[in-house]
């Protein structure tokens, strides 16, 4: 076994996640975690739909912020992958994805403030750089023969749209759908840092224990998601487009002036603003290093390790639930509720009830984003070993699991796996803001403190963390030869 | 004048030469057929020259490289986009105009599948799609002709048709081509190529089946 | 089709252009820190819109925040005019914008004061001074931003130990608002809080403590707390002498179920020079540079 360079990956994976929890926190701290858990459950089940005045508007909003978001993010994503080629197009557009749509929110609520403009931004700039990279892939998986075959002469435009375009035209289509998913949920989490979508009214409700609205609101965001195929038509499509821009809400006029301060004043390092010199800025710069740099990229990396890991763990457990080779359609439904949830509630969310209910550690944490990412993995292994045909002799129960299916499905379990790899540490980053000590921690803490500087600073290492994480996971697959999948 | 004459024609595949070094020069109003072994070097050879050819030459390559996406129209349509400004093109995208459907439309009835003009290429048959990359090579209309096996998919009497449309619509043709009778039928100089070099250049009168077999 | 999804693309980013610019000039806007339960802070600060509505003759809005730093950016950034800012936050607002001034402040946030509060299961009895006790427990403050919440807290701590939170208790947490504090000691998440003492006597007149799981176990001193602050340049803005008009639109406010609701007895004048404490306090603990 250990002669197979991915069950060596996979081990020393494992055993870095194990010393993490040896050094990683994950007390329960609440006096009764289980009777909150029950009472949230409780919630859930007797939702209350009509306590917020402002719940439909919300829901509205959360639409409105995701579909603007991600057409300009499409946009200009698709600008951009055209010039994926040149190296710092491909720099620039790993920079801006490195940052997620949380932080965006924050650096533009410090000058737009509560414009539209401050949630549509934040969506729309990370993902034109996931939408570049992605499309930028489909579009050079394309059959180059066609385009070759054109006459000398043609015009560049002509031959795109008449040689690449169509042939990648459904994969295009089809990674946007998937991605104006992940951009409501993004809007939705827009919220708990004030913006008017649905997560400022799931914070409001949530913590003062208000659990049926609570409920009620994630079941409409569920309900939301899970009938997009029925609602987002291609044929209404451009209705949506058009109308979203008026459903954003006025908020508040831009003052450029803000603006300008902003990037001429905040973010200028104190030091240097003050003109107290080098030698002032580097011992300043040696501050935010040691005593919030270093110590939120340590639980960073802590927790990603261990989230990564459990996220593994959790997906190989869950794809037999929506297996054909496992269990009767009763069995499959069930479990393909029981992945549509996991994979729908946004990490954020998640942690956040999860803190709530169980108190600050790295725990809700590591949960969190395990049944969110491994939700996703395990219905896409789920879904590949549905088009394994065994032979009929085959055997049943656990040795048909791990004889059969887990070895057929495992290299791309891995490629699944590390693709997420970077996803997961942004997300870990993210999670900070909820009180778990990770970089987003110190970020919230230097906003909090109106020190902008800081923030930036930090916010700069982390998307570095994120692109260095990249840069490894793209490396780990290429040296286990692990087929890349830009869908998930 | 469509004759072209090229020499050091070589190429190799890693380490092993899968072509050449080889001269051939094709005179203006000459059908050539290259026949041979598969792997002997034939593909390369038609790839070689439509590098050189470029702009002069319509090819029908091995792979067809049509757009499965596309209909039918729009990827016999593509042989001419040089001849149209980006406007037209895109437009043409969105809605043909109407003397563009009545060329290709006559073409491909000629070719027998006029009723699959509005089909995405995806859902035609492995004959069918010959016939389009066929097509889209008539209505390039380049004066030279290249072809790789245009017709290794097509059935009797429509490899008979298309073939006689291929070397009527061109003055000058080279086609690589495994039916040897076809070959001896259409074309007017075979060429034979084997480990890639030529081992055979001959009229194709003088020769006849028997002659061709010793290359296989 | 490529060339509708483009149009599609153009005309909604016009669109987006359109809709930035449509929001009346002549709004009064304020807003508050959200140092409690959203419900009420929603519930208050609207009857307060509308009593100064009708007090000063221009629409008046109010804008709920998520945090304390949005509400000083929300002033800072000119979007709100005037806003109920805590010690700490008031000193940061003002430090940001010159020419704000601090304009009226609760009878009972002259000595403002804070409760030290812990879990029935420390076995902690309230006493003169932040018990030994507290030592190695967990802890957590309201918001990172908060007056009551943190920086008067976090004083206290490090005169009484002389040392840092973080190596005084064996774990620190921000509960977010003083409401929240006070449930996660109530329900054990945390051993030891720090809250602002109006919630806390507000919520045990509401019967919304169970006084047999959390008790006080410490008053601190008396500091100076929340207060009205309006930016310097809204007379140029809403007309000469409105500043003023807004101070005695608050001064004379004396509607005793909105009063209730904050709950002070009533507004009196404040200056900036009131609450050179809190900036001195803030200073020391490095919050402000």
């Amino acid at each position: 076994m250990f002669s197979y360079p991915t069950v060596r990956a996979s081990f020393l994976f494992l055993a870095i996640a194990v010393a993490g929890l040896l050094v990683a926190d994950i007390t329960i701290t609440t006096a009764n975690p289980w009777r909150d858990l029950g009472q949230f459950f409780l919630g859930v089940v007797t939702p209350n739909f009509f306590s917020t005045e402002g719940l439909l508007t919300a829901l509205l909003r959360t639409v409105a912020f995701g579909f603007v978001g991600v057409t300009l993010g499409s946009f200009f994503g698709f600008l951009l992958a055209l010039l994926y080629r040149f190296m710092p197009v491909r720099i620039f557009c790993a920079f801006i994805r490195a940052i997620h749509e949380l932080f965006w929110a924050l650096i533009f609520l410090q000058f737009f403030g509560f414009h539209p403009l401050t949630g549509v931004l934040a969506i729309a700039i990370p993902y034109a750089g996931i939408f570049a990279k992605v499309y930028s892939e489909i579009l050079d998986e394309s059959d180059p023969e066609p385009a070759q075959l054109l006459p000398k002469g043609t015009h560049a435009i002509a031959a795109f749209l008449y040689a690449r375009i169509p042939d990648c035209w459904v994969q295009l289509r089809t990674y946007t759908a998937y991605r104006l998913e992940c951009g409501l949920r993004s809007s939705a989490i827009l919220g708990f840092v004030g913006l008017p979508t649905l997560g400022f009214y799931l914070e409001s409700s949530f913590s003062q224990g208000m659990y049926s609205d609570a409920g009620a609101m994630l079941i409409l965001f569920y309900v939301l998601i899970a009938t997009m195929p029925l609602w987002v038509r291609p044929k209404v499509l451009p209705v949506y487009i058009l109308a979203a821009p008026f459903f954003l809400g006025e908020g508040f006029p831009i003052v450029w002036g803000n603006v300008e301060r902003f990037f001429t004043e905040d973010i200028v390092p104190a030091p240097l603003r003050n003109g107290e010199g080098l030698a002032a800025f580097s011992s300043w710069l040696g501050d935010v290093m040691v005593s919030e740099a270093l110590p939120g990229i340590w639980n960073t990396v802590v927790l990603t390790q261990i989230a990564l890991v459990a996220t593994g763990i959790l997906s190989l457990l869950a794809f037999p639930l929506i297996s054909k080779h496992f269990g009767g359609p009763v069995r499959r439904t069930s479990g393909h509720v029981f992945l549509v949830i996991a994979r729908s509630t946004p990490e954020y969310i998640l942690a956040y009830i999860l803190l709530q209910l169980w108190g600050p550690s790295m725990l809700p944490a590591v949960v969190a984003l395990a049944l969110h990412n491994g939700g996703i993995i395990g219905h896409l292994i789920g879904r590949q070993t549905n088009t394994i045909h065994l032979r009929p002799d085959a055997p049943q129960g656990f040795a048909r699991y791990s004889w059969e299916l887990v070895p057929r499905v495992y290299r791309s379990f891995l490629a699944f796996l590390f693709y997420r790899w970077e996803i997961i540490m942004r997300e870990t980053a993210i999670l900070g803001i909820l009180g778990i000590y990770t970089l987003g921690f110190y970020v919230d803490s230097a906003i909090q403190n109106i020190q902008f500087d800081r923030a930036m600073i930090l916010i700069l290492i982390t998307a570095l963390l994120n692109i260095g994480v990249d840069i490894l996971g793209r490396y780990i697959r290429r040296k286990l030869a692990l087929q890349t999948m830009p869908t998930c | 004048m469509s004759g072209f004459s090229f020499d050091q024609l070589k190429a190799s595949f890693g380490d092993k030469r899968v072509i050449g070094p080889l001269s051939l020069k094709v005179n203006d109003g000459e059908h050539v057929a290259l026949v041979g072994k598969s792997g002997a070097g034939k593909s390369t050879l038609i790839k070689l020259l439509y590098e050189r050819l470029t702009r002069d030459a319509s090819l029908v390559p091995q792979g067809l490289g049509l757009v499965n996406a596309l209909p039918v129209f729009h990827n016999v349509f593509m042989g001419q986009l040089d001849q149209h400004p980006l406007w037209y093109n895109t437009l043409t995208l969105l809605r043909p105009f109407r003397k563009d459907r009545a060329v290709i439309s006559d073409l491909l009835n000629q070719l027998g599948i006029a009723e699959k003009q509005w089909s995405p290429t995806a859902s035609l048959s492995g004959g069918q799609r010959q016939r389009v990359a066929i097509a889209r090579a008539l209505y390039r209309h380049a004066p030279i002709l290249l072809a790789d096996e245009p017709i290794s998919a097509l059935d009797g009497p429509m490899a008979h048709l298309v073939m006689n449309a291929l070397t009527e619509r061109f003055h000058t043709s080279v086609i690589a081509l495994h039916d040897v009778d076809m070959a001896l039928a259409y074309c007017n100089r075979i060429v034979g190529i084997q480990d890639g070099q030529v081992a055979l250049d001959q009229p194709a009168s003088k020769l006849n089946a028997s002659d061709i077999m010793t290359l296989y | 089709m490529i060339t509708k999804q483009i149009r599609k693309w153009l005309v909604s980013g016009f669109l987006i252009l359109l809709a930035s610019s449509t929001v009346s000039a002549q709004t009064f806007v304020f807003t508050a820190i959200p140092d409690e339960d959203e419900t009420k802070l929603v519930e208050r600060f609207r009857g307060i819109a509308d009593y100064l509505s009708e007090q000063l003759e221009v629409d008046v809005r109010y804008i709920p925040v998520k945090s304390y730093a949005a509400a000083i950016s929300a002033f800072r950034n000119n979007q709100v005019q005037l806003a109920w800012f805590g010690g700490l936050s008031g000193v940061q607002a003002r430090a940001l914008v010159p020419g704000s001034e601090a304009l009226a402040q609760g009878v009972e946030d002259q000595a403002f004061y804070n409760y030290f509060i812990a879990h029935k299961s420390t076995g902690l009895e309230r006493g003169d001074e932040l018990p030994e006790g507290v030592r190695g427990k967990t802890f957590t403050f309201g918001s990172k931003g908060s007056t009551s919440g943190r920086l008067i807290p976090e004083y206290h701590i490090r005169q009484r130990f002389g040392e840092a939170p973080e190596s005084v208790f064996s774990r620190v947490g921000y509960s977010g608002n003083h409401t929240r504090t006070l449930r996660l000691v109530e329900s054990g998440t945390y051993e030891v809080g720090a809250l602002n003492y109006k919630v806390w006597e507000k919520e045990l007149e509401d019967g919304n403590i169970n006084t047999d799981d959390v008790r006080i176990i410490w008053k601190t001193p008396g500091f100076p707390n929340y207060q009205w602050t309006i930016r310097g340049d809204v007379d140029a803005r809403f007309g000469e002498g409105f500043t003023d008009r807004v101070r005695q639109a608050l001064l004379d406010l004396d509607d005793p179920a909105l009063l209730e609701s904050f709950p002070r007895e009533g507004f009196i004048p404040a200056s900036n020079d009131d609450y050179e404490p809190i900036r001195s306090v803030a200073k020391d603990i490095g919050i402000i540079d």
